[in-house]
Order: structure tokens, then C-alpha cells, then sequence
């Protein structure tokens, strides 16, 4: 470089030189510069280009986490585009910063504002206006109109089929409010208030727009509809393990990790703002492995790739996970991993085991209650040996110490001195003995229940109430389950890593492909790293590994290798889940606002993948029956029965919510439950027992059971979500659809739920839309309101990505005739409050309640021993064998007025989260100064909450993240409980509260709160559960602790006591041969992974992203399968199976596996949809190839951390077991 | 003499030349940010690394040999004592080379131009029309060079009668009898020359007037003082009167 420069310097000077007379301006006498006057009259065009009217801070409000702070600029009125913000807090010194965070997603954002795609006036079907408004004419009551329009069977079903297929009318707002508000009135009154719903899913991205909704839904005693298990991205795996829904690291928190797993996750590719954090860290000599099938974006910045066939991680974690019990536990014991173990671990406890086949198996966990102990919670106080004495333990912390007066400070992981025993193996008075394990790697020709083998564990003799029981730790199950050989032990053991036995290195690689030395390695590798940097061994994982229907097998696996590491709880280690999660911080302000808890309790929350499986009627065509999961080794509980039965078990013994709830409307049966004189939950026993009263789930396709009016805001339901897309289409709201499957023939239909031989067409009366852009939900909505965007309200965005909180501030008002959502359902709210008088005024209403998570009520079902009240094992007690019943009184008149002010509720009752109370009594004064007082009518004198900043504001001061006040209150209610100090940890911030305009000025990092398991106290990174494993603060589990082993009945029907392999389903048994004959086909695994260009369908259709990406809907597939059809790069091909048809191009890549084609999620309608050879119809969606199907353990509920809670636990909306044929199909496409 | 001569001898001629002139200084009162070749650089490297300087290099040589073939009269050489015979040798020699490598540059960037996807898309109607232009008055200028020099049919004087015909028009008095006289593929090529100068002003061809030879000239570093503006570089305006 230098002698280059010597070189020429002399020639330039030279030139310079002879030139400079000629040159304008004056040349320096060092010949390098040289100054000239004036020419500048360019540089106004540059000014002019970066002069703005203004420059505000927004983000992007629904799907995406990663809740990047943006700079909006508007130029003489119009919104021009935005850049990121750079102003993020420091993460202090020695680590990468935050800013600039964004990815070309978020930066063409603003397209949307004036595209096509627009959402400009409100709409109506044309159909469904005109017989509205005749209606109108004979009967001016909106109500009366609305009955007379939906109880003419002929008109109903005429708007009904109308859906989808245009003639979408311009309405004015006064119109289309009244229509809706009608629609709810005569719902409520005729229905029930249980047959109306509201979906809008990830309220972080967007707390006051999602919240407006909720509270809408709630106090009208509508239900929402969960979204977190819905999307599949819920982990079951997390509520089963730790408890919780899922907490997370924040992203800085990898560049603490010294080794990383990418574990399907596609870290550059869905997580890119966040992704340099990984790409740094490798400089810091972080080891990178990607595990992925394709050849991924992520895996360029890997050290290593392992690449198992799709769905079969589990094998692979699981050989991981016997290297490291092998090595790290039994031939070398680490003592950092054995400490951890025994502390955060349900490894030490003791399992009782029972007879079975002539040897033995594992039944329950060992309480205090077997001792003899018939104190408060003894049933749920599990046990330890201890080492010194070897006598049975019972160690503070399990479930039993959580909620009774005696329990106070005692529930913490503090072991007072004992040394619980890890294994019994060697103890005086142990027998080695038999053990049956399931195994799923065999029989699979036949169903999906797999075998069993022979293993050995450690045993001794326990002498209960009962008799005498066998017991061993659960320590040495998960040696026999992973099959890591002792000494002295009986049962079949596999000889080393080269045995191909169950779970050794080289039996996975028969399954997953990938080399055992390779697994072996990269499991040694994982664990030794652990030990030497203090437990900084962490995983990503990602929708790769959680769409499956056994993903929450798949994950025990891998946080079996996260625990036995003792990473979890530690900077830089643990596991790292980032699909679709939500992190909505300010959690405790913002629920007191999305379901009216400030007025009325409790609400009705649904589960999600339950009401669409029920109401879209995919459980008629589901050939998986319940038994077909079932281990060799279960009881035959599920002999007999579909999934529907499982979910209506699930319903009537309260695990799990059911809305609609009876066969009745719940205002009636309140008013009969009234007139009785009881109380009203004897009532309803009473009613249940004799057989007068019926779940709606018995007998859902009933018309008198259906669901009758959606609202859908926020989201893309019909474009993205729905899985089982044409059975949306056909029964829900049976319009024209491809479903191409037959019902279940008679012997697999259901064994309890009524079957009806004619499946209804269009249950629901009303759809409504509410978004800025038009989307198949739009497209198929009945009506469509147009919603302000992202850039034109208020709002409040939090995620797990990173620890600030901040703002959306308008750009602009929204413009044409668009409002933004917290408008639109505070405007709905008076227009039913309008309505109400003299349909509903004043009523009451019987609300039925699942057990909860967090609540006493996760001790109703002890040992999780299921009985039925139905066949009478049991006696029917609501709030222990079936839900609660609750009366709640509802003043429709007075909608409108609770829907715009704070009520009294939440400082009277408190607020609870996770069961954590908190007393906000001066934050509610508080907010009366700061948003002023409602001044007349009935909430007169309540705090305001008619806008948005006073929603935002409101979410703020109550909840402990973002309130010091109430973080403090909080933690000093669980040192209470606990015993142990964590006040300390918010102490430093009691007097900080931040409000909108601190949101608005900068992102403001987060106050460490009892609503969360990590912490930020001293600027660390966020990573989860450090406050559990630092204050001994136990998991919200049985035991306290983290668990590898679970014993309610139905986990160990199905074979999944501890963490195992299951492979994916076998659909092409289950459902038979899809080939059509014609043309060359192939059958291929169908995976619906996130694109590039897109965050769900929202992009895809945005001009700039297709442009950079190939546009309109797409499969990738290998070149072999691409050969094998016949099919070239970009031509048109048909996708079909049971559930529906696709058509798209192809997109021919030597990244993709033989044998497995992507088509990215959310490919929605509106772009390039050609119409299918196969239907006839427009192509389909990503989805239209999928269907939901239901796993029983998910619904399971009433036991410890196996309780519901809204987006906890619930059935996922799983879909990547799915295939489909292929073939190329003729070119001349047709729209 | 018919209305044809005059018409494209004359009118033709003075009409290209007021074209040329306000076309380009309309371009660049008007369309300074439109001012650009458009460099295809970006999308495709390799070709245009060898098109793009035969070309050019052989067009410069074209202009140097029409600076000298119409500019200078046949006296002048006469009188340095360059024989006819010389003066052919040299012009056809040098000429067709030039020609050559210009012919064989364009024809290369006109394939690159319509084989790689995004040069292609980046290739407007203008870009088109103005190739024709080009890749005409090249090919007819070989045509004549090869027929002027004798290679093709008897060899033909062009410097008795285009020559001081093109000089006439700059000395306004025009003599179109002398064009009229000569070959049919003088008056073609003299002819597409014109159309392409008319165009020249509306096409990426401006960019000849700003190639930076100033650049080699030029220190690194050109700093322009602000003038006599209070702040900033921005014209004051309307407002509040300024303080201090």
C-alpha cells in the first residue's frame, strides 16, 4: 500500500504541480488541497432532503419481537420513511451495544402508510348491508334487525357463502358500529355472553391496542382467545420443566455465552436485529453450532453443522445428554453439576415404583403425605433422602409450602444443611431392581406407541400409611432411561457409544443422520464447557425444534442437558427460546386492563388450538385417536377415545377453560341458579349431576352450542394462523373451501362427544377484521374496519430480546377514515352501552373457571391422579374435580363507561401475578392526578382511561417492572413467603417510576420485578431464573425445582415420565396415501418455517420485500425431489394432501434436504394466487396443508406447574409433522 | 440543387447544431441530477472491464480522425508536403483500426447489455433508441472509410467535397452542392451523424462533456468555502431576524 502511494505521489505532485495555475481556487503548498469559494448551491437539494416537519419515535406493533425503537419522519405532512434509533441505553462496558437495532422488515415499514393495500373507509359484505338494512326498515331496532338478519336461515347462510368472495361495500362508521354492537347485544342475549370471542395475539408489541380489545371482550363476558400455544410457540416443554410460560436471556446475554447452540433457530434470519450479538461474540472465542436440516443462513457463521433429519432432534439431545450423565456424572462427577442438581433439580427426590409386567416402573413422586404426615399441603411436599442419615427428607420448597399459613418462609430452595442423596446406588439396605421404560425408536409400524425394555435402578424399601413402597431417586431413573450403565445393576444396558441401544451416540445416528462421533463430541464439548466457565453453555432454539406435535418431548431433552449443566440461571448459559415469545414486562397494569379485572373477576379466557380444533370441526376428520399415543406400558386410559373426548374430560373437570360452556346461554342459567335459592355453584353441580345441564364440548356441533360473533384485530387469522385453514373455511364459515378429506370412518369417531351425521356449514354470524392492510381475514371477514397503523397512535412495546420499554407515537393522525384500535373499541363499547337497554341492562353471569396455575387450585388433583366425576370415581366438587362456577354481575348499560376508566377493583382486590400480590392503592390515586378523573355518569370520579397515553400511562404505574413501588411491595410479599431477601434487588429503583413520556423520550430499561425470574439489578444482562438460582426462590413446579421427571397419570399413559425420543408422526399411515395418479408426484415432509422478507404475512406484501425476495408464494425443494416431478426452477407447482391444496413456484435450491420442501409461513392470499388445478379455487395458503391435532398431555391440568393459566398451558397449534404430495403442474396459470 | 439538398445540407445542419447547443444547456440547467451514465458497474464487472475502454478509446481516436479529416483542408497537408497516398495510408490505417475497436467495443457492451439480467433491467427506451443511433453512424463511418479508401470500390477524395462543405456551415456560408456531389454513403453516414448529435443532448451521451479529466490534475482534497452566507450554506430566508 505504502510503496504503491510512494510511487505515484511523485507523478501526482507532478501533475498537481504543472496544473495548479489552472486549477480555480488556491492549491495549498503541499499540493493535497486545494480551497475553493462558493459552488455550494448543491447542497440545499441534500438539506431539503433530511428537513422534516418532525421526527418521532415508533416501532412496529404486532408479530415481530424484536421491538426495535424507530425514527418516523414526516415531510410536508406525509410519512417519508424511518431509520433506527441509536439511543438505547448502554449495556455497559465490555459488551456490544443495542443500537442500531432493525432490519429491512421494520425499515419498509412505511409503505404501508399510502399503499395499496390500505385499509381506508369501513366495510361491509354488500349481502350482509343490504338484509341488514331492510331488516331495519321493518323493525328500526338495531337488535331486532340484527336478530331478524341472522334468524332467517336463507340470509344467513346467503352472506355466509358471500364470504371471501368480494363485494365488500364502503359503510360509514355510525353504520358499521351499530351493526357490530347489535351483533354483540343480540349474542349475549340470545346466545350467552360465552359465545362471543376476540383474537389478538403478542400484546408486548403493542400493550394498549391489544389491551382496548381484551377489555372489550372481557367485560361484555366474551373470551379471549390464547395465542402463545395457538401459534405453536409455547414450549410445553417450559410449564412441565420450570413452571413457567417461558423466560428467556435477553439477546446481550449471548455475548456472555462461551458456547452456543443454534438449535432451529435461525438466529440472522428471525432474529436479525439481535443477531450481531452471536456474530460478535465469536470473537471472543465462542464456540457457534448450528443444528438445522437445510442449509441455513445462520449455519455461515458456524463452527460446526449438524444436520438431522427433520424432527428428530430429540434423538440427537438425547445421545448428547447420556455422554453427559456418562461422563460428567457417573465415570467423573463434576461437582459444580452435582451441587446444582441436587439444589435446582427434582434429580434427588425420591419416585415410588410400581408393579408391572412382572417388573417394576415409575409411578409417583414420594410426599410427605406417604410419611404419614396429614398436615396442611403434605400431599405436595416431596421428598429426599438424606445422605448423612439416610433417612427420608422433606426439604422446604415443593408446592405443599406455597399457599397455607405454616408454609410461610419456608418456601425456598434453602436445604438447611442436609445433602440430599443423588443416587441410592451403594446405600445399606438397596436393592438393584428391574425397571420397564417405554421406547418410541420401535414398534412404529403399527401406531405410535413404540416398545418398552428392560433397565435397572437402585431401589430401597419405604414404609408408608399404604405399606411398604419400592422407591429410587429420580437421578437413578434418568440413568436407566438414558441408558448409562452401573455396576451391580440389572435390566439391558447398551455396551458403549458404538452400541446402537437407545439413547447412545451411534442409535441416534441410525435416526438422525448425524455422525455418532460428531454427537458425542459436540455433548462432551457442551458440558465440559459448562464446568470450566462456570455453566456459559447455552441453546437457541427455535420454531425448528418447537412446531412439532412431540416438541414438548424435544425440548425436555434439550433442558435435560441446560440443567444437568448447571446452566440454567447463569449469565450466558441456560436455554434461549426465542418463537414468537412474548415478553409483556409491564404484565401486571397491562392484564388489569385487557380483561376489565379492574371491574369485574374473573374473565373468560379460552384456550386457543382448543376452540379452533372444536369449532372449526377438525376433530370429525382427526383418525389420531388418543390411543394411539399410548405406551405399552399405560393403564388403557385412552383405550376407546378420540381427542375430542380427552379435551371434553379436560372441560368438565376444570383443567382446562371450555367456551362456549353449557348448552345453555349463562345469563339464563345464572337468573335459574338465582331463582333456586342456592348457591349458584351447587346449583350448577346440581344441574351437571342430573344430567339437565351439559358442556357445550359434549356436543359442539349443536347450534345451539356454536360460537356466534369474532372480532380479530392485530392479527392475520385466515392468512397465517389458521392451521387446518379449509376447515376454518368449510365449517366456521362455510364458505367455499378444498378440504379433500373424509370424516373419520365409524369405529374412530368419538367415544363420548355427540357425533352429529350432518357437520355444520358456518357457525359464525359474525367476522370482524379490524387491521390497516387487507388480509385473507379481511377477505373473508364480514366486516372490515379500517385501523390506524403503527405509526399513528400510542402505544407501549416491550420484549425478551432486550430490557427497554418504549413508545409508539403517531406520525400523523390516522388518515382517511381510519382510527386506531383503542378508538374503535372504546367507540364500540358506548354503541353497546347504547343498545343494551331493554335487551340486557343489568345481568347476571355464571361463569365457569378452569383450575389455576399460580393459585391453590393447582392442588386439586393430588399425584396427579386422574379421576372422572362423569364415571364416577369421583365425586363432582367444583373447584376440585370440575371448574369453579362463578356469578359476575354485568351492567351492559355501563360498558362504555367501565371501558374508558380505571375501576375500583384493582386497588380493592389487588392484583396478582403469578401469585405475587400487588396493592396499587396509591398508583391509582396517582393516575387520577395524571390522566384526571372521569367527572360524571357511572364511573364518575374513576382515573381516565378514554385514550391511549391514559391506558399507556395506566399500564405503567401498575405494574413492578416499570413502578419501583410496586417491584418492592411485591418482592417483600415473597420474602414473606420465601423467607429470603430479594427486596434488595429492587430497592435501588422504589422511587422511579416511569411514565409515557419517559417511554417516549428513550427506550428506559426495566425495574427487576417479582413479575419476572431474572434480573437487571446493577445493569446485568437479563437471563432467566437467576433469581431462583442466586435467592433460592423454587420454581413454580411441585417440587420447587427444575423437573427432568413427571407423574401426573397422563404423562405416564403416553410414555413421557422423563425426557425420551418420539419420532414425528407417522401421517402417511395415519391418513393413508394422498397420490392423486396423475402426473409424476412425491411425497415430502412439509415444514412452514419464517422467512427472510416477511414477519408472518405482514411484508410479504409489501413492495419492497418483494422485491428483494422472488415474490408471491413459493416452495422450496431439493434438486432430487425437484428431478423426480419434473419440475425446474420458477415453475408452477400444486401442493396437496388431505387438508387442502397450495399452488406456488418453485424455488429449486441445493440448501434444501432431499425429501423435506419449505413453503415460508404465511404466504397470505393477496399476492399472486393463481387458481388450483385441484379445486378449482385461488391457491390456498401455507396452511391449507395442515391441520391441528392434539396432544392430551397439553390439556392436562389442576396438578402443580400442569395447571392452566391464559397462554401458559394449553394444546398447541403444532403443524410441522405434516406431508404432502407434489407434482408440477401445467404452466398457464389462471387468477 | 434540388429542396432536397437544401434541406439536408442546410437547414439540416444549423437545425443540429441549435439542437445540440440548447438541448445541452437545457440538460443542464434542468437534469443536473440526471446528468449520469447510469453505470452498469455494479451489476456486471468482467465484460464491461474490456468493452468499456476499447470502446472508448477507439471513439476518441474516431474524433481525432474526424478533427483532421474535416477540419483541416487538403491545402494544409498539401503544403506540410503529406502526398495523398501518405495521408490515405494513414488515415485508413489508423481509421480502421479505430473503427474496428469501436465497432467491436460497442457490439460487446450492446451483448452484455441484453445477456446480464439486471443491466438489462436497467436499460431504459432512451438507451435503445440511442444504441440505433450509435451503432449506425459507426457502421456507416467504417462503410466510408473502407469505400473513401479505395479497400471498397475506386477510392473517393472525401476532403474535396465533404470536407469543405462541413467547414462552410461553420463559416455561415453554405455549400450544399458540394455535399449534393458526393457518394451516397458519405451523405447516409454525414446524415446519421447529425440525427445522433440531435440526440446526443437527451441521452446518456452527455456524460462526454463531464468526463473528470480534471481529476488527474486535481489535488485529493477540494474544500469549498461556505461564501458570503451568515450560516450554514443554505440561502437566507423569510423569518425572524438573526441575533449577534
Amino acid at each position: 500500500m505504502t510503496t504503491v502511494q510512494g510511487a505515484s505521489s511523485a507523478t501526482d505532485d507532478f501533475l498537481v504541480k504543472a496544473a495548479r495555475f489552472f486549477t480555480p481556487g488556491t492549491v495549498s503548498s503541499d499540493l493535497r488541497t486545494v480551497t475553493k469559494v462558493g459552488g455550494r448551491d448543491g447542497d440545499v437539494f441534500y438539506r431539503d432532503r433530511w428537513s422534516h416537519d418532525k421526527v418521532v419515535r415508533s416501532t412496529h406493533g404486532v408479530n415481530c419481537t424484536g421491538s426495535c425503537s424507530w425514527k418516523v419522519y414526516v415531510k410536508d405532512g406525509i410519512i417519508t420513511w424511518e431509520t433506527q434509533q441509536t439511543d438505547y441505553p448502554t449495556v455497559g462496558p465490555d459488551s456490544p451495544e443495542y443500537e442500531p437495532r432493525g432490519c429491512p422488515r421494520g425499515a419498509a415499514f412505511s409503505w404501508y402508510t399510502y399503499s395499496p393495500t390500505r385499509v381506508r373507509y369501513p366495510y361491509v359484505r354488500g349481502v350482509l348491508l343490504e338484509a341488514y338494512r331492510a331488516a331495519k326498515a321493518v323493525t328500526p331496532d338495531p337488535v331486532d334487525a340484527w336478530a331478524a338478519v341472522v334468524g332467517d336461515p336463507e340470509t344467513r347462510r346467503r352472506y355466509q357463502k358471500a364470504r371471501g368472495k368480494g363485494g365488500l361495500v364502503r359503510a360509514s362508521w355510525p353504520e358499521v358500529l351499530e351493526i357490530i354492537g347489535a351483533a354483540h347485544v343480540h349474542t349475549a342475549k340470545v346466545h350467552g355472553p360465552d359465545r362471543i370471542f376476540g383474537f389478538s395475539p403478542i400484546p408486548a408489541m403493542s400493550m394498549a391496542s391489544h389491551a382496548a380489545g381484551g377489555r372489550f371482550i372481557s367485560l361484555m363476558g366474551g373470551s379471549m382467545l390464547s395465542f402463545y400455544d395457538w401459534y405453536c410457540d409455547l414450549p410445553v416443554a417450559s410449564p412441565q420443566v420450570f413452571g413457567d410460560q417461558t423466560d428467556v436471556p435477553e439477546s446481550a446475554d449471548w455475548w456472555n455465552a462461551s458456547y452456543l447452540i443454534m438449535w432451529g433457530a435461525n438466529v440472522p434470519v428471525t432474529r436479525t436485529p439481535d443477531a450481531h450479538f452471536m456474530a460478535e461474540a465469536r470473537y471472543r472465542g465462542q464456540k457457534v453450532v448450528t443444528v438445522s436440516p437445510d442449509y441455513a443462513d445462520n449455519t455461515k457463521f458456524a463452527d460446526e453443522w449438524m444436520a438431522p433429519h427433520p424432527g428428530t432432534d430429540g434423538a440427537l439431545a438425547m445421545a448428547m445428554g447420556h455422554v453427559v450423565l456418562k461422563e460428567f456424572f457417573v465415570e467423573r462427577q463434576v461437582p459444580r453439576f452435582v451441587d446444582y442438581v441436587k439444589k435446582y433439580s427434582d434429580l434427588p427426590f425420591l419416585v415410588t415404583l410400581r408393579e408391572k409386567q412382572g417388573s417394576w416402573v415409575p409411578d409417583k413422586f414420594v410426599t410427605s403425605a406417604d410419611l404419614g404426615d396429614e398436615g396442611e399441603g403434605a400431599a405436595f411436599k416431596t421428598v429426599v433422602v438424606d445422605a448423612a442419615t439416610g433417612r427420608p427428607h422433606v426439604p422446604n420448597g415443593s408446592l405443599g409450602f406455597r399457599f397455607g399459613e405454616a408454609g410461610k418462609g419456608k418456601w425456598n430452595l434453602d436445604l438447611e444443611g442436609v445433602d440430599p442423596a443423588l443416587s441410592l446406588l451403594g446405600a445399606s439396605g438397596t436393592e438393584g431392581v428391574e425397571v420397564l421404560l417405554p421406547r418410541f425408536d420401535v414398534g412404529q409400524e403399527d401406531g405410535e406407541g413404540g416398545g418398552s425394555h428392560l433397565r435397572g435402578v437402585p431401589a430401597a424399601r419405604l414404609t408408608t400409611p399404604a405399606g411398604e413402597r419400592l422407591v429410587t431417586t429420580v437421578f437413578d431413573l434418568m440413568l436407566a432411561q438414558y441408558g448409562v450403565p452401573r455396576d451391580g445393576l440389572p435390566g439391558q444396558w447398551p455396551a458403549g457409544y458404538d452400541d446402537p441401544e437407545p439413547y447412545t451416540p451411534a442409535w441416534q445416528e441410525e435416526i438422525t443422520g448425524v455422525p455418532a462421533a460428531m454427537a458425542e463430541r459436540i455433548g462432551r464439548e457442551f458440558a465440559q464447557n459448562a464446568e470450566d466457565s462456570g455453566g456459559r453453555s447455552m441453546i437457541i432454539l427455535g420454531a425448528g425444534t418447537n412446531h412439532w406435535f412431540h416438541s414438548d418431548t424435544i425440548y425436555r431433552t434439550f433442558l435435560a442437558l441446560v440443567t444437568l449443566c448447571g446452566t440454567q440461571g447463569v449469565n450466558g448459559g441456560g436455554w434461549a427460546h426465542y418463537v414468537g415469545q412474548e415478553k409483556c414486562r409491564p404484565v401486571t397494569g397491562w392484564a388489569q386492563l385487557a380483561f376489565g379485572l379492574d371491574w369485574q373477576r374473573p374473565p373468560r379466557q379460552m384456550i386457543g388450538t382448543g376452540f379452533w380444533y372444536v369449532q372449526t370441526d377438525q376433530w370429525r376428520y382427526d383418525r389420531l385417536g388418543a390411543d394411539l399415543l399410548a405406551s405399552p406400558l399405560g393403564e388403557g386410559r385412552f383405550a376407546g377415545r378420540s381427542m375430542i373426548d380427552t379435551m371434553a374430560q379436560s372441560a368438565r373437570s376444570g383443567w382446562m377453560p371450555s367456551y362456549p360452556q353449557f348448552d345453555r346461554n349463562p345469563l339464563d342459567l345464572a337468573d335459574e341458579a338465582e331463582a333456586s335459592g342456592m348457591p349458584p355453584a351447587d346449583y350448577v353441580r346440581d344441574e351437571l349431576k342430573a344430567g339437565r345441564l351439559a358442556f357445550a364440548i359434549d356436543d359442539p356441533d349443536a347450534e345451539g352450542n356454536w360460537p356466534r360473533v369474532l372480532t380479530v384485530w392485530r392479527a392475520n387469522l385466515l392468512g397465517s394462523s389458521s392451521k387446518g385453514n379449509e376447515f376454518f373455511l368449510r365449517h366456521l364459515l362455510g364458505t367455499s373451501n378444498a378440504v379433500r378429506a373424509d370424516e373419520a370412518p365409524e369405529g374412530e369417531r368419538p367415544r363420548d362427544v355427540t357425533w352429529r351425521d350432518e357437520a355444520p356449514e358456518g357457525k359464525l354470524d359474525l367476522l370482524v377484521s379490524i387491521d390497516f392492510r387487507m388480509t385473507s381475514t379481511g377477505l373473508f371477514g364480514d366486516i372490515l374496519l379500517p385501523a390506524a397503523t403503527w405509526y399513528e397512535k400510542h402505544d407501549l412495546s416491550t420484549t425478551d430480546m432486550h430490557p427497554y420499554v418504549h413508545a409508539f407515537t403517531p406520525a400523523i393522525d390516522p388518515p382517511w377514515e381510519t382510527r386506531s384500535d383503542y378508538d374503535i373499541f372504546q367507540a364500540l363499547g358506548r354503541k353497546v352501552s347504547d343498545l343494551a337497554p331493554g335487551h340486557l341492562d343489568v345481568r347476571k353471569d355464571l361463569v365457569s373457571v378452569p383450575l389455576l396455575h399460580d393459585t391453590p387450585d393447582e392442588m386439586a388433583v393430588p399425584g396427579g391422579v386422574v379421576r372422572d366425576w362423569r364415571s364416577g370415581e369421583v365425586d363432582l366438587v367444583p373447584g376440585l374435580t370440575a371448574p369453579k362456577f362463578v356469578m359476575v354481575e354485568r351492567d351492559y348499560t355501563a360498558l362504555g363507561a367501565k371501558m374508558s376508566a380505571l375501576g375500583p377493583l384493582a386497588a380493592k382486590a389487588g392484583m396478582v401475578t403469578k401469585g405475587v400480590p400487588f396493592s396499587p392503592t396509591v398508583e391509582v390515586e396517582e393516575l387520577a392526578s395524571r390522566n384526571g378523573v372521569i367527572p360524571d355518569g357511572y364511573a364518575a370520579g374513576r382515573p381516565s382511561l378514554a385514550t391511549d397515553i391514559h391506558a399507556c400511562e395506566t399500564i405503567l404505574a401498575l405494574s413492578g417492572t416499570t413502578n419501583g413501588r410496586l417491584a418492592v411491595q411485591g418482592f417483600r410479599a415473597l420474602e414473606e413467603r420465601t423467607g429470603m431477601p430479594l427486596a434488595d434487588l429492587a430497592l435501588e429503583e422504589e422511587g422511579k417510576r416511569i411514565t409515557f413520556p419517559d417511554t417516549q423520550a428513550r427506550p428506559v430499561p426495566v425495574i427487576t420485578s417479582p413479575e419476572w425470574s431474572g434480573s437487571e439489578h446493577g445493569g446485568r444482562r437479563y437471563t432467566a431464573f437467576c433469581i431462583n438460582v442466586e435467592r433460592l426462590k423454587p420454581w413454580h413446579t411441585l417440587t420447587g425445582r427444575q423437573h427432568f421427571f413427571l407423574d401426573h397419570d397422563w404423562m405416564t399413559e403416553i410414555g413421557e415420565g422423563l425426557p425420551t425420543f418420539r419420532p414425528p408422526l407417522n401421517l402417511n399411515r395415519l391418513d393413508g396415501d394422498q397420490h392423486t395418479g396423475a402426473g409424476r408426484e412425491v411425497t415430502v415432509r412439509y415444514l412452514t418455517p419464517h422467512s427472510k422478507w416477511s414477519i408472518h404475512s405482514e411484508y410479504q406484501d409489501n413492495l419492497f420485500m418483494l422485491s428483494l425476495s422472488r415474490g408471491g408464494p413459493e416452495i422450496w425443494m431439493s434438486p432430487q425431489d425437484a428431478a423426480a416431478i419434473g419440475a425446474k426452477d420458477n415453475e408452477w407447482v400444486e401442493a396437496y394432501n388431505r387438508n387442502g391444496v397450495v399452488v406456488a413456484r418453485a424455488i429449486v435450491s441445493h440448501r434444501m434436504p432431499a425429501g423435506t420442501v419449505y413453503m415460508y409461513h404465511a404466504k397470505d392470499r393477496t399476492v399472486d394466487v393463481p387458481k388450483t388445478e385441484t379445486s378449482g379455487l385461488r391457491g390456498g395458503i401455507h396452511n391449507s396443508l395442515t391441520r391441528l391435532m392434539i396432544k392430551p398431555t397439553h390439556i392436562v391440568g389442576g396438578y402443580a406447574q400442569l395447571s392452566f393459566a391464559f397462554n401458559y398451558l394449553g394444546p398447541t397449534g403444532n403443524q410441522r409433522d405434516e406431508i404432502t404430495v407434489i407434482r408440477r403442474r401445467s404452466q398457464e396459470v389462471e387468477y | 440543387m434540388s429542396a432536397k439538398d437544401i434541406l439536408l445540407w442546410v437547414v439540416l445542419p444549423y437545425v443540429t447544431i441549435a439542437v445540440f447547443v440548447t438541448g445541452t444547456l437545457w440538460r443542464y440547467r434542468y437534469d443536473k441530477f440526471g446528468w449520469t451514465t447510469r453505470s452498469s458497474q455494479l451489476y456486471e464487472r468482467r465484460l464491461i472491464r474490456i468493452a468499456s475502454p476499447i470502446f472508448h478509446i477507439g471513439i476518441l481516436a474516431v474524433v481525432v480522425g474526424h478533427v483532421i479529416g474535416l477540419l483541416i483542408p487538403e491545402s494544409w497537408t498539401d503544403a506540410a508536403r503529406v502526398s495523398e497516398d501518405m495521408y490515405h495510408l494513414m488515415a485508413v490505417g489508423i481509421g480502421l483500426v479505430a473503427g474496428a475497436c469501436t465497432l467491436f467495443g460497442v457490439v460487446m457492451l450492446i451483448y452484455r447489455r441484453r445477456t446480464t439480467g439486471p443491466v438489462f433491467a436497467a436499460t431504459t427506451r432512451n438507451d435503445k433508441t440511442m444504441y440505433v443511433f450509435l451503432v449506425a453512424a459507426i457502421c456507416l463511418g467504417l462503410l466510408t472509410t473502407l469505400i473513401g479508401s479505395g479497400i471498397v470500390g475506386d477510392g473517393y477524395n472525401y476532403r474535396e467535397t465533404v470536407s469543405p462543405w462541413f467547414r462552410s456551415i461553420f463559416l455561415l456560408n453554405p455549400q450544399p452542392e458540394l455535399m449534393a456531389e458526393s457518394l451516397p454513403s458519405f451523405q447516409i453516414h454525414a446524415v446519421a451523424g447529425m440525427l445522433l448529435f440531435i440526440a446526443w443532448p437527451f441521452t446518456r451521451l452527455v456524460h462526454a462533456f463531464s468526463a473528470p479529466l480534471g481529476y488527474v490534475f486535481r489535488p485529493y482534497v477540494v474544500y469549498r468555502d461556505r461564501g458570503p452566507h451568515d450560516s450554514g450554506s443554505r440561502p437566507s430566508r423569510r423569518g425572524w431576524e438573526r441575533v449577534g
